[in-house]
């Protein structure tokens, strides 16, 4: 029996008012692919952050070679060859590629030419295609992830840690990450993939570890034989997943009506390229397709966040495509944006001001804010949307990811809206979070509200649009029936085009 | 063999600001008198002196008044503009400017009674720092120059406008042949608290605690917290960036004029390119060291003027150099800064031995 490469031993990690790790266990042989699955809020991050040295695990030891080591920084971990690729990247935009790679880790006298060379040969080794010199902020998200892994074989990590890869990935990326990471552990290296994917898992992995509740519940199940059911059950426990019922309403009038709109985004690119749609009210309209195909920037232009370049909106009828964001919500648009943090709220600043973000105007008492009446507002929100809070007086980025959105989707529901945009609702949500956020977008498309909703995950359209489109490049390229499609049929409508174009 | 390293708090001590603000005394004192030692100078003395002059007595205690006072306004403007994360650090300039505008309605009306005389000075100095703002606030809201640079440059702008006061239209013909700006109307003078305290102490304190109650209560208030968030945000709730960013470094502007105006009516006489002092560049350091909160703004204001004042008299009564005072000041943000850096991490002892792979 080889000595694993890591072993994690009754990892216990508390945060104030949470327990993330209750005794967790993680043991990874080298030269393998090892999977970390679990729910989100499973511990799966805070787990591997103790690994990476990024926080101090209060109770258990940390084994890398066999030999117990004690992290205080990230750099230790570095320093005993453990690496990590967090969820948001850690590059400077400005710098290109090689000088992110080697920045705090660089020869003392920097040979540009040199160190571009050393970074392209060592990208080569792993078969990654990499121009060192081209400016971060020109890449994809795919790229910048190839540079952060770049970044941890710089400092020669013998263990690599990936949250969650495949997020920011298109499915050839994803298909082309699964071949760099099958290079690294042949050179003996070892791949933690952290996912919550179990298709993902099932493809790339040799090894998996559970983990549920912050602990482990099924240790180094080797991937190949077992079932991917058995490991979804480990993973979420017994309960069984009840299909999100459908109900036929029948669609009423048109609600949304898009006309022609394309959207040429801040880097020149045509991101739009004249979509037409119609939302009835009644129904939910989804919208699928790979990650960066101009859903965001159509999204956005609705939303009026984007500037259109050609095209119209017309809300219940009436024509908003130059009208203010405030404007097009007083005309019955609810919106809840991709980026929630970045977009749809204010992280820092507390729940109820969050709360009252699109109704705060109703809130004046002349130049003042009826504060005693935005909690009275904020109050009726939590507890109709079930959001579980502490005190509102908290900051919003205090409450999880699940909540989070109840809060935001409540909010916007809450003005009774017309059309409810709503791009990736329930990514990155637990099962508890993404079944709620679901039943209230069903439960509003029932009262008769058009839905139109963006989202990776085809099982969820098809759980629960009436109709399906299909986004590539900017243009809708299929539109589907949800009750007779298949996922084979959208899936290939997702990649077809790509494939004709290449 | 253990090794000292600094390891991340996950969460950060509460209450770490005052701490490390003493801290910073603390260690500016001690550093101070080391390098007072080196020169040559009794350093127990000098503090003793500093103290007696600045807040041994009631008397003293005026003067560190009505220092706190242009230091505190002068941070109240930073940190208004730092709430949407803009750098006004030309409150210097601004604070000029609103010595100016007053120095002209006094010219204007010299012979209205000192109460409007004074009430209309001090609008017009706000009005003047909002005016030196307005070009910044412009160039920032509508192109996206860097406010930084341009309310700098404007100090200098400011500086030689005086300059220029002095030496024509507005020499003083009374004033021997020397350049200086004919002095204020005397009765433009604000009066006093007790002792030699003036009003505008009440005025600054005053000013500080309706815009820290403003800007949690009002509506503007919130819009800006929003904007200060982030810009997708701002647009997402229909609150136009422009106009914040505009209005905010106008506002920010006004605070700073306003102490120009009670620096004229209060401490000096007449206009002239030292009346600010340097308090437009100590007001960043108070509200750096004040978390750009506004409540803190005046204890901090306090403990700068003592060593302001404290510093100047050494000069006068011991031959030391004014530099003490300024080098002081410099390690209070010092130290402060470097203490602070334990709220959000702590030193831990670990093996130096870290296994490589």
């Amino acid at each position: 029996m080889t000595t694993p490469a890591v072993e994690l031993d009754g990892i216990w990690k508390r945060f104030p008012g949470v327990i993330a790790n209750s005794g967790a266990n993680l043991t990874v042989r080298p030269g393998t692919v090892h999977a970390v699955l679990g729910e989100n809020g499973a511990g799966k991050t805070t787990l591997m952050n103790c690994l990476a040295g990024v926080y101090r695990p209060d109770e258990g030891t940390i084994r890398i070679d066999g030999q117990e080591v004690r992290f205080s920084s990230p750099a230790d971990a570095i320093a005993a060859g453990v690496g990590m690729v967090h969820q948001e990247f850690r590059l400077v935009p400005t710098f290109t590629v090689a000088e992110n790679v080697v920045l705090g880790a660089a020869p003392r006298i920097v040979n540009r030419a040199r160190i571009d060379g050393e970074v392209a040969a060592l990208a080569e080794r792993f078969g990654f295609r990499a121009e060192p010199e081209r400016p971060v902020w020109q890449l994809s998200m795919g790229e910048r992830q190839r540079v952060e892994i770049l970044k941890a074989l710089w400092r020669d990590a013998r263990i690599l840690i990936l949250d969650e890869p495949t997020a920011v990935l298109t499915p050839q990326e994803a298909q082309e990450l699964g071949a760099v990471l099958r290079t690294m552990v042949a050179d003996g290296r070892s791949v933690i993939f952290i996912s919550h994917k179990l298709d993902e898992v099932t493809a790339f992995c040799d090894e998996a570890t559970v983990l549920r509740g912050g602990s482990t519940v099924a240790a180094s199940v080797e991937v190949a034989a077992v079932d991917a059911a058995e490991l979804a059950r480990l993973m979420v426990g017994d309960v069984a997943a009840p299909p999100v019922n459908r109900r036929d309403t029948g669609a009423g009038e048109v609600v949304l009506s898009v006309r022609d709109l394309s959207v040429i985004d801040a880097r020149g690119i045509t991101a739009v390229d004249g979509v037409s749609l119609e939302v009835r009210s009644g129904e939910i309209l989804g919208i699928a397709g790979v990650a960066g195909n101009g859903q965001r920037a159509l999204t956005d232009a609705i939303a009026g966040l984007q500037r259109t370049a050609t095209g119209t909106v017309e809300i219940t009828g009436r024509d908003i495509t130059t009208a203010s964001p405030r404007a097009r919500h007083k005309a019955g648009l609810a919106y809840v944006p991709e980026d929630r943090l970045g977009v749809g709220l204010a992280p820092k600043l507390p729940i109820t001001e969050n709360a009252i973000m699109r109704e705060y105007q109703a809130l004046r008492r002349g130049p003042l804010l009826s504060w005693s009446t935005a909690r009275t507002f904020c109050d009726g929100l939590v507890q109709r949307f079930e959001v579980k809070v502490g005190r509102v007086e908290a900051p919003m980025a205090s409450l999880s990811g699940g909540n989070l959105q109840r809060l935001l989707l409540g909010r916007e529901l809450s003005g009774e809206p017309e059309v409810v945009v709503a791009s990736q609702p329930t990514r990155g949500l637990d099962v508890a979070g993404v079944r709620a956020i679901q039943q209230l977008l069903v439960a509003q498309r029932d009262q008769g509200t058009g839905v139109l909703m963006v989202s990776e995950d085809l099982d969820e359209l098809l759980a629960l649009a009436d109709r399906i489109i299909v986004m590539v490049e900017g243009r809708i390229v299929g539109e589907f029936d949800a009750r007779t499609t298949s996922r084979i049929e959208i899936g290939e409508a997702m990649i077809g085009s790509r494939r004709a174009d290449a | 063999m253990k090794r000292l390293v600094l390891a991340r708090r996950e969460i950060p001590t509460r209450g770490g600001q005052p701490v490390a603000f003493l801290f910073g005394l603390a260690f500016a004192l001690l550093v101070g008198a080391i390098l007072m030692q080196i020169s040559g100078d009794p350093a127990i003395d000098v503090y003793h002196r500093m103290w007696e002059r600045s807040l041994g007595s009631t008397d003293t205690w005026s003067v560190t008044f009505n220092r706190a006072v242009p230091l505190a306004l002068a941070g109240l403007a930073v940190s208004i503009a730092a709430t949407m994360g803009l750098w006004n650090i030309g409150a210097e300039g601004q604070i000029l400017f609103g010595a100016t505008a007053a120095t002209l309605v006094g010219r204007l009306f010299p012979d209205w009674p000192g109460p409007v005389l004074i009430t209309t000075m001090l609008i017009a100095a706000a009005i003047g720092g909002a005016l030196w703002a307005l070009g910044p606030g412009l160039a920032k809201a509508e192109l996206g120059v860097s406010e930084i640079i341009t309310t700098l440059m404007l100090t200098e702008v400011a500086i030689r406008l005086i300059t220029y006061l002095e030496q024509g239209p507005w020499k003083d013909p009374e004033g021997f042949g020397f350049p200086t700006v004919t002095e204020r109307p005397p009765q433009a003078e604000l009066g006093d608290l007790w002792d030699r305290t003036h009003i505008g102490v009440l005025l600054a304190f005053a000013t500080i605690g309706a815009f820290a109650w403003f800007i949690n209560r009002s509506v503007w208030g919130y819009e800006l917290r929003i904007a200060g968030s982030s810009r997708h945000t701002a647009a997402y709730a229909g609150i136009s960036m422009r106009r914040k960013v505009l209005g905010v470094l106008l506002l920010s502007g006004a605070v700073a004029g306003f102490a120009g105006g009670i620096e004229l009516t209060g401490t000096a006489v007449r206009l002239n390119a030292q009346i600010s002092n340097g308090y437009g560049f100590a007001g960043i350091i108070v509200a750096a060291l004040a978390l750009m909160r506004p409540s803190a703004i005046p204890l901090v204001a306090l403990a700068f003027g003592a060593v302001q004042v404290g510093g100047q008299s050494i000069q006068t009564s011991l031959g030391v150099s004014p530099a003490v005072s300024t080098i002081l000041q410099a390690l209070i943000l010092f130290g402060a800064i470097g203490a602070a850096v334990f709220s959000n991490y702590r030193v831990v002892a670990v093996d130096r031995q870290v296994p490589t792979g």
